[in-house]
């Protein structure tokens, strides 16, 4: 899947005054590669994820899929899009608390049209991949915070995306979890060659990245990975 | 729980009301096609004659035995008892109706005894008297069963087994016995006039009036035409307060599903951003108001039928226990499932509302606001 945006900018007004969240950002999110967009709270790096996960209009530019005008399709095109050919991993996990980890993650596939057979055989089989064989009917609010990531992993990766993007998903994780995430993410991406688009501040994170851009005031722009960690 | 009550309060109501004026219609069968004559000051609901006025019964009948067209006449003395002690009540407790004994048929109908021993009263100057169904339960009476009214000794010969609402709840006695019983004798406080063929109702009724000028005579028809406004009226007013009830459900059902919607803004913008179509969000919120709907109007129901039933015992004073077994009486099956299928229908549409609002969540900016 080829992601490219062009001249892209996010204004947003809060009451009297204007935010541009993203301004005038291009790049081409690289197929296959783990790509980390670091910047402080605030910087605008939720904002390009959700344009680039095309739950947000951009104000102007243009975003590329496969060289197709994403805004040039129908919202039920893009839904369609975000459905099948993306996963989506928030950092606060945002499980449905009704329902337990299996539904969690059969929920994106229930909107396929396969059948329930086959949404909770896969679901089955990515619960055991993320480490959850023993907590398939425990509902949200009985797992730990890890464990809940691992299920909202679980749940972008059932409809087999080319695409992951990841806001800040060791957000509300301790170190040695956030560590587990982060090897598990990165794990997907070598292993089963999904491209891998992740905000975070978190510098394990983009220490592990095959690309890091920094945004700061809405402006994106390349990073050399070694000399962030120096 | 709030629709329950509603339900409950559709039901209880609503069924009570329909099984009042379905007796009150269902009186009209005991006279079918026969003129009654009561006194100009009385009136008739249906075959109950209302008003204290009497008719000299020998002298009424034979005036109106000489009008062209009457092939027969039969005298009644209609007795409701409307108080218990001293107090006066909505709903008679029970009626007694003086009829001569040959005349069982003419006026009761095919209307069958329970049991094999019964028979009905059969010696004008007797003292048996046949009771009807819903009094003999109530009382425990059977055939042979002594009783007193007004001083007087009765036995029960039969027990009248029938659904309808006034036999069911009176007792049948020879004219003359009734006549002795209330101190009316001689007179009576109603005459059915059945017309010769060839001859309407409307035209002996007519004639009736002009021949007798101290009696009203009312066909089948002004009978019914005199009750019917009224039970239009107690029926609008039913659907009045069911619609206003209903509309209240609607307005509660609504703002429940938007406070439910509103505090889950966050899953519901999580299905719309893993792509899960507007149709799903859409349905979901509709089944949990219908949900609402299911569990509100079933437990409705279930309380509104039990809340008939205490309203019926209340007005009729009959025991709450005898009316259990004619709950499906009192709240037809068909009622309960109009009801229950109106308020599921109502919680519905009052989902759509909320509905189309989760299902039109923007996504970013209720991610935003909710970090």
């Amino acid at each position: 899947m080829k992601i490219r945006i062009e001249n892209l900018t996010k204004t947003y007004h809060v009451g009297s005054s204007k935010i541009t969240a993203v301004n005038d950002v291009s790049f081409e999110v690289p197929e296959n590669a783990f790509t980390a967009i670091i910047g402080r709270s605030g910087s605008g790096k939720s904002t390009l994820l959700n344009l680039i996960g095309l739950n947000d209009q951009p104000t102007s530019g243009k975003i590329f899929i496969d060289d197709k005008d994403a805004f040039e399709l129908s919202s039920g095109e893009r839904r369609k899009m975000r459905l099948n050919r993306m996963g989506f991993v928030f950092q606060a996990f945002n499980l449905l608390p009704t329902l337990n980890a299996v539904e969690n993650v059969e929920l994106p596939m229930s909107a396929t049209g396969r059948s329930q057979k086959e949404q909770r055989e896969e679901a089955v089989k990515l619960l055991e991949k993320v480490g959850l064989e023993n907590r398939f009917f425990h509902r949200p609010k009985q797992l730990s915070l890890g464990e809940m990531q691992r299920v909202a992993i679980a749940r972008a990766l059932i409809n087999r995306p080319e695409t992951i993007i990841a806001d800040e998903p060791t957000g509300e994780l301790d170190s040695k979890t956030a560590k587990e995430i982060i090897t598990l993410l990165s794990d997907i991406n070598r292993k089963e060659k999904r491209t891998l688009v992740v905000a975070t501040h978190d510098e394990k994170i983009f220490a592990t990245a095959d690309y890091v851009y920094t945004i700061e005031d809405g402006k994106l722009k390349p990073e050399d990975k070694s000399s962030l960690l120096e | 729980m709030g629709v329950a009550l509603a339900t409950a309060f559709v039901v209880a109501v609503g069924a009570t009301t329909m099984r009042y004026t379905a007796v009150i219609r269902e009186m009209n069968v005991l006279f079918n096609g026969q003129v009654l004559v009561v006194d100009k000051n009385s009136i008739v609901i249906q075959a109950i004659p209302i008003g204290t006025s009497m008719l000299p019964q020998s002298y009424t009948m034979d005036k109106i035995q000489n009008i062209t067209g009457v092939e027969k006449l039969i005298p009644i003395l209609f007795v409701t008892n409307i108080t218990q002690g001293s107090n006066l009540e909505l709903v008679p407790r029970n009626f007694s109706i003086g009829i001569p004994v040959e005349n069982w048929e003419a006026v009761l109908g095919p209307t069958p005894l329970k049991g094999t021993a019964g028979h009905y009263p059969m010696n004008e100057s007797g003292s048996e008297v046949a009771v009807g169904v819903s009094l003999a339960d109530q009382y425990d009476w059977t055939v042979g069963t002594e009783l007193t009214i007004n001083g007087y000794g009765l036995s029960i010969s039969g027990v009248l087994d029938t659904r309808l609402a006034v036999l069911s709840r009176s007792i049948v006695m020879p004219l003359q016995l009734a006549q002795k019983i209330y101190n009316h004798q001689k007179d009576v406080n109603m005459i059915a006039v059945k017309p010769a063929a060839g001859y309407s109702e409307k035209s002996l009724a007519e004639a009736i009036k002009q021949e007798v000028g101290y009696v009203n005579a009312l066909t089948e028809d002004e009978r019914f035409d005199m009750i019917q406004p009224v039970l239009i009226q107690v029926e609008m007013w039913n659907l009045g307060i069911e619609a206003i009830i209903f509309a209240l459900s609607l307005i509660l059902v609504m703002t429940v599903t938007i406070m439910s919607v509103s505090e889950r803004r966050r899953d519901f913008a999580t299905l719309d951003a893993v792509g899960i179509p507007l149709n799903y969000v859409f349905r979901v919120v509709i089944l949990e108001a219908s949900l609402i709907g299911i569990m509100g109007g079933a437990l409705g129901v279930v309380f509104g039928s039990f809340g008939a039933v205490t309203l019926g015992s209340l007005y009729t004073n009959i025991p709450v226990g005898q009316f259990f077994s004619d709950v499906f009486t009192i709240v037809p099956p068909l009622y309960m499932a109009e009801t229950f299928a109106a308020i599921v229908i109502v919680c519905c549409i009052g989902g759509v509302i909320p509905a189309l609002n989760a299902s039109r969540m923007r996504i970013a900016e209720t991610m935003r606001a909710e970090y």
